[in-house]
């Protein structure tokens, strides 16, 4: 069963350990950006490994490809030439316009640690949950993402 | 896998287990999710483990004035320098990165060479927490967890990260939970507030007076509204956090300094656990680190070099010792300096600095807010590094360790007379702009991120005519700097805010010592001019480079 990473949107602090955990692991190239939404909330921009990935549709080379048992859409670093195009293509703006060592940047879901990924690890708050589909049901938490704003703070 | 080795976070003191796990390659950080205090979350600070054991700016030989030398000649030179000194012309300052005992260790090497010179060099605002309130109890993780009444001052979010988590499970566990956040500057943490009560730059602790007299009607001595006014605090909200924090709900006060943020660190202490006491709450103090006060104060150090009367400086400390010379310029004249680093310093400084493992390649028992902490090294000392213990040993040989006391605790009495006394000699600041420093949770050594910006008002940016990404001329008494600008509503108009963790940053600030023998490294009037040095290159210039 396919999982993803799910942000609370109202427990992320900004402290920016997601990107410091994967900037650990990865030698400074974080995989997982922030996006600052006013002065006092911020967001992490991690892959959302589409269903129907269009960094994978744009990619003229099909270094990108989806992984149908994990779910994890995964690019071949090797065969990248560093083009841009996956950059351009996804809708949700997490991919990094930086090339480092001329090749894009693309979240492969920590798949060699089998815990899951760091950033959710370290997330100093709980705010990056890795779940299942069915998790993600059952915790009712998408609909908690997805009916309010980023400024949005229980009372 | 080699190995994966199990220890405490060293970079705050919430005591988060990690781990470090060496490849054959390089070292890998590893999240301990039985970790009791902190269930494997890190914070960047924790995650910067790994890069720090094998940082390419560690420092693996002496230097002495900024070149390269051996620990014979260096030791034999540094012994011919004390030996020609009288006792009193010698002064020996610690700072953080010492283990207890190495701490035990450096007053027993100021007793044994006869000085009286042993002075706490950690000059955080921070380490002012060790001035405790009578009657106050420390928070347990458990009360953090519970709490439904919790008042912030400072920025604690981006101090301890980790510890943010159960405060804001708690503040959305139950529904009449409530936090207050004391601070001046609107911070990410401001955003959890129910109650925000802004301040003016370092007023905090005459806010937490003027709450402190409205807990307690009784408590004499205190003028709300002065205090109020001083502070520049709205007394509705105050009002408001007063009835909050005096309901009977079980909670907590939580505060943290910060450099460049904080005008009176000792008071803001006291004021913070006086408003805990009136609340009938515990208190922590947020904080990197804590080192005891010595015997003789930092501004005393800094009026005898003034003087002239220290010529030889002994500074030991491991993570960053090397941060404070920046601040205090005058420790440039002492004749002699002998110093114990982890990393190279920026410049060539005179005198040695002496090669140190870090806290992370050492054996110890460890504090933190919630208790002691074991610790065990990660890695093994870093080549060419020697221990603070073995280079006490060759200076003194056989000296064994001597107690450094804790500073007596306060009564309400003192601290409404310290406040008052305080408040007599406080004047709102008429300069332009005020320079603040903003804790920004990065890894060390900028490893995440460079901070080269600083935060600024939409208001004042339109004044200015900058926008994001422009350029702008800081010059503080101290220093000066050129900043990307990042146009913010975190700060209000006429306040600049920069990270506090670069080095050059800090040099921003001048160091203050005040009347109560308090070292502050307070927000400080700065002069803000456009800077001509453009955004981004043009296209045309890029092309002609």
């Amino acid at each position: 069963m396919a999982k993803r990473i799910v942000l609370r949107l109202d427990h992320c602090i900004g402290c920016r350990a997601c990107e410091a955990a994967c900037m650990s692991r990865f030698k400074k190239e974080a995989r997982i950006r922030y996006g600052e939404v006013s002065a006092t909330v911020f967001v992490p921009l991690a892959c959302r490994h589409c269903d129907e990935p269009l960094c994978a549709a744009a990619c003229p080379f099909d270094v990108i490809r989806r992984d149908e048992e994990t779910g994890i859409v995964r690019q071949s670093s090797f065969h990248c030439v560093g083009c841009r195009s996956c950059v351009m293509a996804c809708p949700f703006g997490v991919m990094d316009t930086k090339l480092r060592r001329c090749v894009s940047q693309k979240c492969s879901l920590c798949s060699d640690r089998a815990e899951g990924p760091r950033c959710v690890a370290t997330c100093p708050t709980g705010a990056l949950q890795f779940l299942e589909d069915r998790e993600l049901e059952e915790t009712r938490l998408g609909v908690s993402v997805t009916g309010k704003s980023a400024h949005w703070r229980r009372p | 896998m080699i190995g994966a080795r199990r220890t405490t976070c060293t970079f705050c003191l919430n005591g988060c287990e990690s781990a470090v796990v060496f490849d054959g390659y390089q070292y890998r950080m590893e999240y301990v999710e039985d970790g009791k205090v902190n269930l494997g979350r890190l914070c960047p600070r924790g995650n910067s483990a790994n890069l720090i054991i094998d940082h390419p700016s560690r420092l693996s030989y002496p230097l002495l004035d900024g070149r390269e030398t051996n620990w014979s000649s260096a030791l034999e030179q540094a012994k011919g320098w004390l030996a020609s000194m009288v006792p009193e012309q010698v002064a020996v300052a610690y700072s953080r990165g010492l283990t207890d005992r190495e701490l035990g260790l450096v007053a027993g090497f100021a007793k044994a060479i006869g000085t009286k010179n042993l002075v706490c060099g950690h000059i955080e605002p921070e380490n002012s927490f060790n001035y405790k309130a009578e009657g106050v109890k420390p928070a347990t993780l458990d009360q953090i967890r519970g709490a439904k009444a919790m008042l912030l001052v400072g920025d604690v979010f981006m101090t301890s990260p980790v510890a943010a988590g159960p405060m804001i499970d708690a503040r959305y566990a139950d529904a009449d939970s409530r936090l207050v956040v004391i601070d001046s500057i609107r911070t990410r943490q401001s955003g959890f507030a129910h109650v925000f009560i802004q301040v003016q730059p370092g007023t905090e602790p005459f806010a937490l007076m003027a709450l402190a007299g409205m807990l307690d009607r009784k408590l004499k001595g205190i003028d709300v509204d002065r205090m109020a006014r001083l502070a520049g605090a709205d007394k509705a909200k105050l009002e408001a956090a007063a009835k909050v924090m005096g309901s009977g709900a079980a909670g907590f006060v939580g505060s943290a300094m910060h450099l460049g943020r904080v005008r009176y660190p000792v008071l803001h202490s006291l004021a913070s656990q006086l408003v805990a006491q009136k609340a009938g709450m515990s208190f922590v103090g947020f904080g990197e680190g804590r080192v005891p006060i010595g015997p003789t104060s930092f501004p005393r150090l800094c009026q005898a070099v003034e003087a002239g009367s220290i010529r030889m400086l002994f500074w030991f400390g491991g993570l960053y010792p090397y941060s404070y010379p920046e601040l205090v310029p005058e420790f440039g004249r002492i004749e002699h300096r002998v110093a114990t680093s982890i990393f190279l310093p920026g410049s060539a400084l005179p005198g040695y600095v002496l090669p140190v493992p870090s806290e992370l390649e050492k054996e110890t028992v460890g504090h933190s807010y919630w208790g002691q902490v074991d610790r065990s090294p990660v890695a093994t000392v870093y080549s060419g590094a020697r221990d603070v213990s073995w280079i006490i040993e060759q200076f003194a040989p056989g000296v064994g360790p001597a107690a450094l006391d804790e500073p007596a605790a306060s009564e309400p009495n003192d601290i409404v007379s310290r406040a008052a006394e305080t408040a007599a000699g406080y004047s709102t600041p008429e300069a332009e702009w005020t320079l603040v420093g903003e804790k920004r949770a990065v890894g060390i050594k900028g490893i995440y991120d460079a901070e080269d910006w600083v935060n600024m008002s939409p208001a004042d940016a339109a004044r200015l005519e900058l926008c994001d990404e422009s350029y702008v001329r800081v010059d503080s008494d101290a220093s000066g700097d050129e900043f990307r600008v990042h146009v913010t509503d975190l700060v209000p108009a006429g306040v600049l805010a920069i990270g506090v963790n670069r080095h050059s940053n800090r040099a921003m600030f001048p160091l203050k010592t005040g009347r109560l023998e308090e070292t502050a490294i307070p927000p400080t009037p700065v002069n803000v001019a456009k800077s001509a040095r453009l955004a981004k290159p043009a296209p045309e210039a890029k092309a002609e480079a």
